[in-house]
Formats: C-alpha cells, sequence, structure tokens
C-alpha cells in the first residue's frame, strides 16, 4: 500500500542451526505510514532488538520481505545496506552512543562527512536542528560535559541530520529519570509529527506509551495489536 | 580525517606519549645509521672514493688484498681488453711506522700505486711522491692530527727502510687506519712476502668499467685471477662487515620495535573503542571510512614524529664532539624517514583488520 514508509511481509528471523534453533520473530506483518509514531513493548528476549535491528537494515531476514518507502531492501548487499541506512534511517540507540571526541555539532556534521557533503549548508542545518531541539547554546560541547537527556536530544538531532523516511529509537530513555526521559520522547514524537516522518521506539516504559500512535506488543517472536 | 584529526586533538596525552616512544625509535633509527656510515667511511675511504670500479685480485686471496699477489705484467693484458676503460695496479699492506726521532708509533695501511695513474692521491698539502725517486709518501691528513707535518721522517723497523712525508692527501682510510701512499718500488722492497721472489709484483688491479662487462672480463681472466665488485671489496675489509652488519641489525631491529609498538598501541586503542565503531557502522560509516580515520591518525602521528626526530639528529650532530665518525646523507634520511612511515602502517594493519570485524548490529539493544 502507498503511503507507508515501512513494510514488514511476513517476516521471520531464525537464529542458529539445528538443535541450537531461536525463531526470534515469527511471521510478522507490519506497516508504519508517514508522521506515525509506534512504540513496540513486550518482555525480554521477545524479539525487540532483532525486530528493530531488521527494521534498522543491520539485519537480514530468514524469510520474508522488507520495504523500505516502497523500496524492497530485502535482498541488498551489505555495502548496499549500509548506504541504506546512511540516507534512509535516522538511529537513537540507548545511552552512551555519541562520539566521546566530538563536540555537539561535529556529532551530527559526522553523518553529513559519512554521506560525502559537509559544507556551509549542512553547517547551517546542523545548528538549526541543534537551537530547535534547544542545544544551540551546547554546540561546541563534548558529550562528557551533557546531562543525560541533552545527550539524547543530540542523538534526536543527529538522527535528522540525514532527512531519514524512519527513525529507529532502541530504548531512548534507558538511561534516564522519568521526567526526562519523557522530555526526550515528547520531543521525538514532535518532530516526527512535523516533520511527517515515521519513527518506531522499543521501549520498557510504560509511562512514554500515551505519547505514540499505536503500541505494538511483540510475544514470543509474535505481533499483538 | 574528520574522525582521525578531532580525535587526535582531543586525546593529546596518550597520543604525545606514543609519539615521544616513536621520536625517540626515530631519532636512534637516524643516530644508529649516521654511525655506521661514518665509521663505515672512517674504516674504508679510501676504496669508496677509489675510482675504480672492480679489483682484480687473486683467486687463492678470499678477496683480501694483503693477500693477492699478481704479477705486473697482467696490468697490461687486462689494459688491452676492449671492456675495459682504464686500470692500474695498486699494492697494499698494513705496517707499523715509527717517527723518527721519537718514540711515537702509528698503524698504517700502505698503498703503493703509479704517482700519475687513475689511483694516485689528490694532494691538498706538499707534493706528490715520486715514481722513480724512493722514500718519498703522501699521508692522510689525519695523521696530521697526531703530530705528524710535512718533512717527518718515518721508519719501518721490519725493513729498515725510511720514508719522508712529501705530501698530504684527505679521506683516505682502510680499516681505520690512515692510507700511507707511496711508489711500487719501494712498496716491493718493504714487503716480506715478495722478498724472496724479485718479481715485479702488485696486490690487486684496480679496473674502471661498465658492469655490463664484468662477465666478458671476469671470463677472459687466467684461472689464477678473479674479479670482485668494489663494494665486495669493501666486505673483505678487516672488520667491516662485521661492524656494518651490527650497526645494520640494530637498525632493521629499530623498524620492527617501531612496528610493534605502534601495532599494539592502536591495537589496544582499537579493542577500547569497539563499540564506538558499532554505532558508527550502524549510522551508516563503512569500512574503509573508519579505516582511513585510524591509516590517517597514524601517519600523521609517524609524520609528526620522523619530522621531530629529524630535526633533533641535526641538532645533535651540531653538538657532536669532532672527531666523532658520523655521516648522514640526505638521501639516506629520506629512505629511512619513509620507510619508517611505512612500517608505522604496517602496525596499524592488526587495528585495520578488526575494525573490519566490527558488526555494526552490536549497536542495538545494548546498554553501554
Ligand atoms: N545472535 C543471536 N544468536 C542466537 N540467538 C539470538 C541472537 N540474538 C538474539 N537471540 C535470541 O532471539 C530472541 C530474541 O532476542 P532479542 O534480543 O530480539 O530480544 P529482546 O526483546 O530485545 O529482549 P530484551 O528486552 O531483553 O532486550 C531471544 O531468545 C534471544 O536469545
Ligand atoms: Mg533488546
Amino acid at each position: 500500500m502507498m503511503g507507508d514508509k515501512l513494510l514488514f511481509e511476513n517476516v521471520s528471523k531464525i537464529y542458529g542451526e539445528g538443535d541450537n534453533k531461536v525463531t526470534a520473530l515469527d511471521n510478522i506483518s507490519l506497516n508504519v505510514r508517514a508522521g506515525e509514531f509506534v512504540a513496540i513493548v513486550g518482555p525480554s528476549g521477545s524479539g525487540k532488538s532483532t525486530f528493530l535491528s531488521i527494521a534498522g537494515a543491520l539485519l537480514s531476514p530468514s524469510k520474508g520481505r522488507l520495504l523500505l518507502n516502497d523500496e524492497d531492501i530485502t535482498s541488498l548487499s551489505p555495502k548496499k545496506l549500509t548506504r541504506v541506512r546512511l540516507e534512509k534511517i535516522g538511529f537513537v540507540f540507548q545511552s552512551s552512543n555519541l562520539v566521546p571526541y566530538l563536540t555537539v555539532r561535529d556529532q551530527l556534521l559526522l553523518i553529513s562527512e559519512l554521506i560525502g557533503k559537509r559544507d556551509k549548508k549542512t553547517m547551517k542545518k546542523a545548528d538549526e536542528l541543534l537551537s530547535h531541539l534547544g542545544l544551540g547554546h551546547r554546540a561546541d560541547h563534548l558529550p562528557e560535559a551533557l546531562s543525560g537527556g541533552e545527550r539524547q536530544r543530540v542523538a534526536i538531532a543527529r538522527s535528522l541530520m540525514n532527512d531519514p523516511e524512519i527513525i529507529l529509537a532502541d530504548e531512548p530513555t534507558a538511561s534516564l529519570d522519568s521526567k526526562r526521559g519523557r522530555d526526550v520522547v515528547e520531543m521525538l514524537a514532535h518532530e516526527v509529527k512535523s516533520r511527517n516522518k515515521a519513527a518506531i521506539m522499543v521501549t520498557h516504559d510504560e509511562r512514554m506509551l500515551d505519547l505514540c500512535d499505536r503500541v505494538v506488543n511483540i510475544t514470543d517472536g509474535k505481533v499483538f495489536g | 580525517m574528520f574522525l582521525a584529526i578531532r580525535e587526535l586533538k582531543h586525546s593529546k596525552l596518550r597520543y604525545l606519549l606514543i609519539g615521544l616512544i616513536m621520536v625517540l625509535v626515530a631519532l636512534l633509527v637516524f643516530i644508529i645509521s649516521g654511525l655506521a656510515n661514518g665509521l663505515s667511511s672512517d674504516n674504508a675511504s679510501s676504496i669508496q672514493n677509489m675510482k675504480a670500479d672492480y679489483f682484480v685480485m687473486e683467486h687463492d686471496s678470499k678477496n683480501k688484498l694483503n693477500r693477492s699477489i699478481i704479477s705486473m705484467e697482467k696490468l697490461d693484458e687486462i689494459r688491452a681488453s676492449s671492456d675495459v676503460k682504464a686500470a692500474e695496479g695498486l699494492g697494499q699492506m698494513m705496517i707499523t711506522l715509527n717517527k723518527v726521532g721519537s718514540s711515537e708509533k702509528t698503524d698504517v695501511t700502505i698503498f703503493a700505486t703509479n704517482a700519475s695513474g687513475i689511483l694516485a692521491p689528490k694532494v691538498i698539502e706538499g707534493t706528490n711522491y715520486d715514481n722513480k725517486k724512493q722514500g718519498e709518501v703522501v699521508a692522510d691528513s689525519s695523521l696530521k692530527e697526531v703530530g705528524y707535518k710535512l718533512g717527518d721522517s718515518l721508519k719501518d723497523d721490519l725493513s729498515g727502510k725510511v720514508f719522508t712525508i712529501v705530501g698530504f692527501t684527505e679521506k683516505q682510510s682502510y680499516s681505520h687506519s690512515p692510507v700511507v701512499y707511496m711508489n711500487v718500488k719501494g712498496w716491493q722492497e718493504i714487503n716480506p712476502a715478495l722478498k724472496n721472489q724479485g718479481n715485479d709484483s702488485i696486490s690487486t688491479i684496480a679496473v674502471q668499467m661498465d658492469s655490463k662487462a664484468e662477465e666478458n672480463v671476469r671470463e677472459s681472466l687466467p684461472e689464477d685471477l678473479t674479479l670482485i665488485s668494489k663494494d665486495e671489496s669493501l666486505q673483505s675489509i678487516p672488520g667491516f662487515k662485521e661492524e656494518q652488519g651490527t650497526l645494520t641489525m640494530m637498525i632493521a631491529f629499530l623498524f620492527v620495535i617501531a612496528a610493534f609498538v605502534l601495532a599494539v598501541f592502536f591495537y589496544v586503542i582499537t579493542l577500547q573503542k569497539t563499540n564506538q565503531f558499532g554505532v558508527l557502522k550502524a549510522l551508516g560509516a563503512n569500512t574503509s571510512f573508519l579505516a582511513k580515520s585510524i591509516v590517517g591518525q597514524v601517519m600523521l602521528l609517524a609524520v609528526a614524529c620522523i619530522a621531530i626526530s629529524v630535526a633533533l639528529t641535526y641538532g645533535v650532530t651540531l653538538i657532536m664532539p669532532e672527531g666523532m665518525p658520523f655521516e648522514l646523507s640526505t638521501n639516506l634520511v629520506i629512505k629511512y624517514s619513509l620507510l619508517l612511515l611505512v612500517v608505522s602502517v604496517l602496525g596499524s594493519l592488526l587495528s585495520l583488520y578488526r575494525v573490519a570485524k566490527i558488526d555494526a548490529i552490536e549497536a542495538i539493544g545494548r546498554v553501554s
């Protein structure tokens, strides 16, 4: 269906072989539309990280198809997948995923550097994103000088730097207290809405779920809801 | 380079420390090679500066000048060959000379050759010796430093002959002893090996010729003679091979040490940064971007360290004592600098291998 930013079609992921076989994802179908903010919840070992890895072009599914912005990325080579991640996906990981020796502005410019065009325009874009997320005064600071919440806001700014089709967040509030955690998720939700992006967030924190448009429950590799 | 430079700036102390080690190792490389060079010319400048490409030796001499005896007639035969541009006979022996009127003794190497031939010494003071007149010698200027001057007489105790210094030449040493030039006749008279032969002989025939003609000339030689290159003749100077070999081995070890120190340092740092590299790969950095960053760092560090140690090396040469055998050509400095750079980059290969193994997927589901 047109308008889907991300589409899982009967996706399964099986780890290992023979007796050690683990079915981490079992025939999952799911779509995320532009402007939609989806939360993934589920008990430990249910397959959330596996799901996010496949959505993030970090892992190939064992079965099924995966479409990103209507483009089939299921059987792309690892090299092409790296390019897809760089140009079409924004990541917000758990704590400390910033490069320790880069200033806040350079964290964003790194993405432009990786894409291969770091110039005045991207510099301006980085500064805009930072002031938009309330980090303008922090642009020249190193991550070590930031609070946990500020760091995750930098990560959100970074994830927007490449104008992604979809933003994937892996427990972005895991290392924050609930007040700060909620601020970060609110900010993420706001950016997703205002820029009409799609986003998926894996979380353990039930209190964030009201900020999401849809909650998907994964249990034993199967989707409910 | 985006990451390389920023990280170098951020972790200054860490890179300063490894840089310091690199500077010291490079400094040692330059100083030892300067010493090796200096010792080599202190040892054998007479042969190195000789206008000859090859030497004809007696076959049984094991390439040792003092064991080789060749009949003077052979010189004309060799000169007749169309491959040979020029040739000249040389007599050699090592003796101890007494300064007449003093108890001073000096070990010298006698070179006996035609005073107007291609091997004749370049006289920088006084006059050249005479081919006919007996008892005239031209000595290396290092004898001046131990108190000899023009007109001094030297006596060979064994033969009882007395020689007078009529001139000085420079940069003429053989097996770390100064060379004293005289005519062939004088040498034949004091050489005990020739005493009872009465033959007109020399030790070797120095030949100027193209290396392409080497085989031709060697083939044409009679069975009891052999042809060796200038380099081979250097190697057969007493002590030369051992001295140079030791120093060369030290230099080789220093290169290995440089490679290992850098390899271990960058490998440990890379291990520490495994998570960080995982995140970068997840964000879309490919291995070659990260590899360039590491190699870039190694190159920056190596270039800076090598530049500093070259500067230090020249600084050290300024404060070296006068008589120190130290010679460092720009060519050699450039050659060893490049070699150090190559070795440094080789040392980073282990880290590149490690980076290539890191999987982007490790960025997801990680707490720290
Ligand atoms: N590389 C792997 N090899 C084998 N089995 C794996 C691998 N990664 C995950 N699994 C298994 O797949 C299942 C799903 O794992 P996954 O990490 O996706 O769970 P999760 O929902 O993220 O759990 P948590 O909430 O604890 O992070 C688990 O049973 C796990 O043991
Ligand atoms: Mg997980």
